[in-house]
């Protein structure tokens, strides 16, 4: 893992409009993302244009008509997305998304405005398809594209986390996410892609998650949570998996399985599954063939993002499950709230049908009845959120509580940008965690909610080799972290978010904050009373994480 | 001579090419897909009926057609997202206020919606009372003689505020093009021509009234001869002003067209509930990558993993599931 420096300095420079307009020719150590490799590229499963070459960003080894291929894909996308087309035209650089980007106030760095992002290829688009830059060239705002613009494209958008926080302070809407992802697209056509999110890509297209994980290794890694379940509540506990009749697939995320502090998550989600199942009858399975609920290709297009997303309906067709539940994750629910409906057929089997003809969960296990999810999601959909489903759960008082067992725990609440500004779900996660612990405190109300601060690793930008940029752009979420720390004494911070989870430990280690991190289905984990299974809200000694609850108790 | 270029000639050239200029670029517009429904969701999601959603929510998040349609309203006509700017100060934790663009963002507009009303005598005749109250209302009639309309000297005052800030804000200074400064130049020229005729240099502003009317019958003949009797000064106006609505549909100004079409404004957060269709993929049977694309005439094909490519590599290890009875229990110890 490379290092980020031990000193940051935040260098702003305003250099004037002409020189924007000129390509940066020297790339900051810490913030270049590598190529990818042909073994990624060119895979059986995930075949990109022009990937069978090995290429670094001092030798691009470009296709010969790479302007052509280039230009073409620009029209293509300007004839295939409105909001890119449009976002092209109608900025007026009024300059109020500019301070919005963490990656700006982290690094200084002009060019990370959103809107300058923007027009790093918005340059592009008036030379080659407007009037006013076919004319007047640089005055209109417009430049030639050449091999060094290109690497200047590749370098800025793979500097953005397609976090949505400058779209929703545009006067217009303007989505740089958008213009990136499309961006991403259209570079990807003269085979530039980024090596952390394609390894992902091609992994997940392999062998249906990221992690590359077989079914062998997906089931064992379960079968350890079962283990450690047992030692911490001394049931036996069990899980399904692939199996055809059950009544709901569950997809989380692949570091579940494996990562710390996912890992208690995981754990969580199991705990909540057998006592379900055994006080209700319902049961949940997870896939190996659907084991991937994150979707890296949402970072890098469109069809990417379809070759992965095509799985889990075909999943949930051929287990012929009722609904799917989603576990905690912030882009995987951009991908599952906003994109999986549209780039896939929702499925269609008898009991998908009938679930949705009446959708109350009672038609699964009476005990249930009542719990509806019609208010919101229909069969042309079918997934419910985790984090709503024990929402409705606690709020029908159909599990029981303890919230004292994690009185050891104050905690904050991290909104992932995706899960807030893509999907809109904020209550629903503070509904929960006040209902499951009684230590829970706010961050600064500008980087809470939609205006959520991302925590810099997102779309892409997990990869260790731009460390710099990303202990820069977490940056003011540490900063309102470190706040809530010294004012409340808070000691984890929660989030559904699987890269925010791989990424805020290291954050906070290098920001010197000293607090976990954790998610909110931990918080149910250790709150959950296994009723079912006969358990007092007073027996439980140790938390997911195998430390004693209470002072004094569970000491050997 | 000169009547007949500039009084009739070009405003007639300008209002052609700004008619067919915006309609050209809005059909532009609206020929592009949606390939997504993709709203940026400023507020709690419409999801369990426990979980509740405040006013702003509604706007901000919105499920039903008329939520986004208060969406879009309050977009038009109150620019709610750059109400909700704030400034990032590296040194502090709180939010500091930063809604000077919203002011006079808003000053500007609204001026620019008065002085276009005020404008339409020249265009009606009879004037519609509700012109002649409004321009009465704006310059408090009878406290100035002549009467000082606000609208008008508060339309440059905004753009100079908003110059300004392209000038003197050295974030938005690099940001600026000399399209943006242009623009500015260009509606403050226009705007202090306006102010100047009115009150110092008038023109006869009967006979422009003429001309207009017959310029919109298209009589031709009568309008060149008004047009010749005009002084001088109101053409420097005039003239500005057709340049603007030439200028209009291939600038940024457009803006004004486009905010109707921003796909993460003006759709509804009911992706759950609805299907979005993508035009140019309707009918997904399978991912687009496995059918191929085609770059420069090579087609590249991504090979699907369909449950039976994905159960012939890993048999084995599925086999052993399918033998737990794909169930996962503890290791016996």
């Amino acid at each position: 893992m490379e290092e980020a420096p031990e000193k940051i300095e935040i260098r702003q420079r305003f250099p004037s409009w002409k020189e924007m307009l000129k390509p940066v020719k020297k790339f900051e150590e810490g913030r270049v993302s590598y190529l990818s490799l042909p073994k990624q590229v060119d895979s059986e499963f995930f075949k990109m244009p022009f990937g069978d070459v090995e290429r670094s960003l001092d030798d691009l080894k470009l296709p010969d008509n790479w302007k052509e291929i280039f230009l073409d894909a620009m029209k293509e996308t300007l004839e295939k997305n409105r909001a890119f087309k449009l976002f092209m035209d109608i900025c007026v650089r009024c300059g109020a998304c500019a301070d919005k980007c963490h990656y700006y106030i982290g690094t200084g760095d002009p060019k990370n405005m959103p809107v300058a992002r923007a027009e790093l290829i918005r340059s592009i688009y008036r030379r080659y398809f407007t009037p006013a830059g076919k004319i007047f060239g640089e005055l209109a705002g417009a430049r030639e594209l050449t091999e060094d613009v290109i690497r200047e494209l590749y370098y800025y958008a793979y500097q953005c986390s397609l976090c949505r926080r400058c779209s929703l302070f545009c006067p217009y809407g303007i989505d740089t996410a958008e213009i990136v992802w499309w961006l991403r697209r259209m570079l990807s056509r003269i085979g530039l892609n980024q090596r952390f999110s394609t390894i992902s890509i091609e992994a997940s297209a392999r062998t249906g998650n990221h992690l590359g994980l077989l079914p062998g290794g997906m089931a064992g890694a379960i079968q350890q949570g079962l283990e450690e379940l047992k030692d911490i509540t001394g049931f036996d506990l069990h899980t399904y998996i692939n199996k055809k009749g059950a009544d709901v697939l569950f997809v989380a995320p692949s570091a579940d399985y494996f990562a710390t502090p996912h890992w208690f998550v995981m754990l969580g989600y199991l705990l909540l599954f057998n006592e379900l199942e055994e006080k209700y009858g319902i049961t949940i399975t997870w896939s190996t063939y659907a084991s991937e609920g994150g979707n890296f290709g949402t970072f890098h297009s469109y069809e990417a993002a379809q070759l992965l997303n095509s799985k889990i309906y075909k999943e949930a067709e051929r287990l012929g499950v009722s609904f799917i539940i989603g576990g905690e994750c912030g882009h995987m629910w951009r991908d599952k709230h906003q994109f999986i409906n549209t780039m896939n057929l929702p499925p269609k089997h008898e009991e998908w049908k009938r679930f949705w003809e009446d959708p109350d969960l009672g038609e699964i296990a009476e005990g249930l009845r009542g719990i509806r999810f019609d208010s919101y999601a229909s069969g042309e959909h079918g997934w419910i959120h985790i984090l709503e489903f024990v929402a409705a759960l606690i709020e029908h008082k159909k599990i029981e509580i303890d919230k004292s067992r994690n009185d050891h725990w104050v905690a904050t609440y991290h909104d992932p940008c995706n899960v807030a500004r893509g999907m809109g779900l904020i209550e629903e996660p503070r509904y929960v965690l006040r209902n499951v612990m009684n230590k829970f405190y706010e961050m600064p109300e500008h980087t809470i909610r939609e205006k959520t601060y991302c925590c810099g690793a997102g779309g892409g930008m997990l990869a260790d080799e731009i460390m710099d940029l990303r202990m820069r752009g977490v940056m003011p979420r540490m900063m309102a972290a470190r706040h809530v720390f010294k004012k409340y004494g808070v000691n984890i911070l929660l989030t559904p978010c699987a890269i925010d989870k791989a990424q805020f430990p290291t954050a906070l280690e290098y920001w010197k904050i000293p607090i976990e991190v954790g998610g909110p289905m931990e918080m149910v984990g250790n709150a959950l009373v296994l009723t079912a299974f006969g358990e007092k809200p007073e027996d439980r000694q140790y938390d997911l994480r195998g430390d004693p609850i209470r002072e004094g108790s569970g000491g050997e | 001579m000169i009547g007949i270029l500039f009084g009739v000639i070009v405003p007639y050239i300008a209002v052609a090419i700004f008619v067919l200029g915006v309609i050209y670029r809005i059909v532009n517009w609206a020929n592009s897909a949606v390939p997504l429904k993709i709203p940026t969701t400023g507020g709690q999601q419409k999801s369990l009926p426990f979980i509740k959603r405040t006013i702003y929510d509604r706007f901000d998040s919105p499920y039903t057609w008329w939520e986004t349609a208060g969406r879009m309203l309050l977009e038009i006509f109150f620019f709610r997202s750059l109400l909700k700017n704030t400034r990032y100060y590296l040194d502090r934790v709180s939010q500091k206020d930063a809604r000077w663009l919203w002011l006079f963002g808003i000053l500007f507009h609204y001026s620019l919606l008065l002085v276009l009303i005020r404008h339409s005598r020249f265009f009606l005749q009879p004037v519609p009372s509700f012109v002649e109250m409004l321009s009465d209302i704006e310059a408090f009639k009878g406290v100035f003689i002549p009467q000082v309309y606000i609208s008008g000297l508060a339309i440059v005052a905004a753009l100079f505020l908003l110059w300004f800030r392209r000038i003197f804000l050295s974030r938005e200074r690099t940001l600026s093009l000399p399209s943006d400064h242009f623009a500015l130049i260009l509606l403050l020229a226009i705007t202090i021509s306006g102010n100047l005729i009115r009150y110092f240099f008038k023109a006869n502003l009967e006979l422009v009234k003429e001309l207009l009317a017959n310029l919109m019958i298209f009589n031709i003949s009568k309008a060149a001869a008004i047009a010749d009797q005009i002084e001088p000064i109101f053409y420097v106006h005039f003239l500005l002003a057709c340049f603007l609505l030439a200028y209009f549909p291939f600038s940024k100004l457009m803006h004004a067209g486009g905010v109707f079409f921003t796909p993460t404004r003006n759709m509804p957060n009911d992706n759950r509930a609805r299907r979005h269709v993508n035009p140019w993929d309707p009918e997904p049977t399978a991912p687009i990558f496995t059918k191929g694309i085609t770059v420069a005439g090579r087609t590249f094909k991504s090979k699907k993993l369909d449950w039976d490519t994905y159960y012939e590599m890993y048999r084995d290890q599925l086999d052993e599931i399918a033998e737990g009875d794909y169930m996962i229990v503890p290791e016996e110890l």
